[in-house]
């Protein structure tokens, strides 16, 4: 192959990888060791600028005059720690079988194809999660049900608007809202002991938990404008679930 | 005894649940799960033990986060899988959601329904009493998974034990 052409495709396939990191929910950190031993199983080095939306990078041959530099749009972010896995495994595997361009370029389909679990097994195992969250908080059988099924419908709502292709955020304040609003009513129909506790905890599944902790580690690395991008999704999240349940104690009179 | 024992063990079990259901979420790989659960319930255990000899929550918090944060490198070369994808969900059972409630709550109360000064003056110390304590949460979850990762390591989890 013409080395130009084969410069041009290394640089694809890496954006590509770098680019299905960041969506996963890696930190910066690791999308640049992935990069790093992919890189160096191909023989290349690269330089590289990651931000939130776009990453450029820079593959050059260390004694040739030879580089290439392009850019690629990340796209909306949906965090997979299957593919982050996958791929860290491939990255090994590659340097210590020195795979060759195509022979990594399958691979990285092969995990792009992966499936996800099946929708009512998410929406099962992340109400069960919210009623676990409400037995920590001190909440009877009657209380853990009512965040069950207040966080079932929630996610619900945030799944399906997901495919009219709404604001994230938007869609946030709405599953917020709706889950809330259904927390509330076991509120005003005093069930259970603690039913301030299942109205606390039907909405913890919209938290932005990997945000937040990757925030902090790429502040940690020295990564401080990927940080500080993680931080404000995180926080501006967490304004759209408080303002859902604000409104949603606001119709109720709680106090 | 029997009882208090029985009761965190049941406590420590959910908080295993709620880290596996949010790793569904998040997608990891079938053969963590087993991990993820483990890691959930012994994090959700030591917090709660500890909570139950009188230490204060952020500190319980740290120190069960802290040990998640240590473990998991031995665990990361026995599954061969990358620490974030185990280390990240049981964490997530520890935040802080009755405190955020509590702070909304109250802030909410002081703005819109509150007239009585006395009670405006209780309902600030629960803003600033709930409303740290979170804070105080959150940053002891992010330090405690991070730090240990950051004392240890040079480059990443498998050349840690390469260089032994």
């Amino acid at each position: 192959m013409d080395s130009s052409k084969e410069l041009i495709k290394t640089v694809d396939l890496l954006l590509e990888i770098s680019s299905l990191l960041m969506v996963s929910g890696a930190n910066t950190n690791r999308v640049n060791l992935s990069i790093d031993r992919f890189a160096k199983a191909l023989h290349f080095n690269t330089s590289c600028f990651i931000s939130h939306k776009s990453i450029v990078m820079t593959v050059y041959e260390e004694n040739t005059s030879l580089s290439c530099t392009r850019v690629k749009n990340i796209p909306p972010y949906a965090i997979n720690f299957s593919i982050i896995s996958a791929i860290s495994k491939a990255s090994w595997t590659a340097v210590e079988d020195h795979w060759t361009l195509n022979k990594i370029a399958t691979e990285i389909e092969i995990i792009k194809n992966q499936k996800r679990y099946p929708k009512l097994v998410i929406l099962i195992a992340v109400s069960l999660a919210g009623a676990g969250f409400c037995n920590i908080f001190n909440g009877d059988y009657i209380n853990m049900s009512v965040a069950f099924a207040s966080t079932f419908i929630g996610l619900l709502i945030f799944q399906l608007t997901h495919r009219e292709g709404y604001n994230v955020y938007l869609r946030i304040f709405f599953a917020s809202l709706i889950a809330s609003v259904l927390a509330s009513l076991s509120i005003v129909f005093k069930l259970g002991d603690n039913p301030e506790t299942a109205l606390a905890t039907s909405i913890l599944f919209l938290v932005p938990g990997v945000a937040l902790i990757n925030s902090f580690t790429d502040f940690l690395d020295n990564n401080i404008i990927n940080g500080l991008v993680r931080f404000t999704t995180g926080l501006m999240t967490v304004l759209a679930i408080a303002l859902g349940l604000f409104i949603a104690m606001f119709l109720f009179q709680l106090h | 005894m029997l009882i208090t024992i029985l009761n965190l063990l049941e406590v420590a079990a959910w908080s295993g649940i709620a880290a596996l259901g949010f790793g569904i979420l998040f997608n990891i790989p079938k053969g963590v799960m087993p991990t993820v659960f483990i890691l959930g319930f012994t994090a959700g255990f030591i917090k709660f033990m500890l909570m139950h000899f009188d230490i204060h929550i952020v500190l319980a918090t740290f120190i069960a986060v802290f040990f998640i944060g240590i473990i998991c490198m031995p665990v990361a070369h026995k599954i061969h899988h990358p620490p974030v994808v185990f280390c990240i969900p049981p964490t997530i059972p520890m935040i802080p959601g009755y405190f955020a409630y509590e702070t909304v709550l109250s802030v909410m109360n002081f703005i819109f329904m509150e007239a009585n000064q006395a009670k405006r003056v209780e309902l600030m110390d629960a803003i600033f009493t709930n409303g740290f304590t979170m804070f105080f949460i959150l940053i002891s979850i992010a330090a405690g998974i991070s730090l240990p990762m950051l004392l240890l390591r040079r480059t990443s989890v498998k050349k840690l034990k390469e260089e032994n």
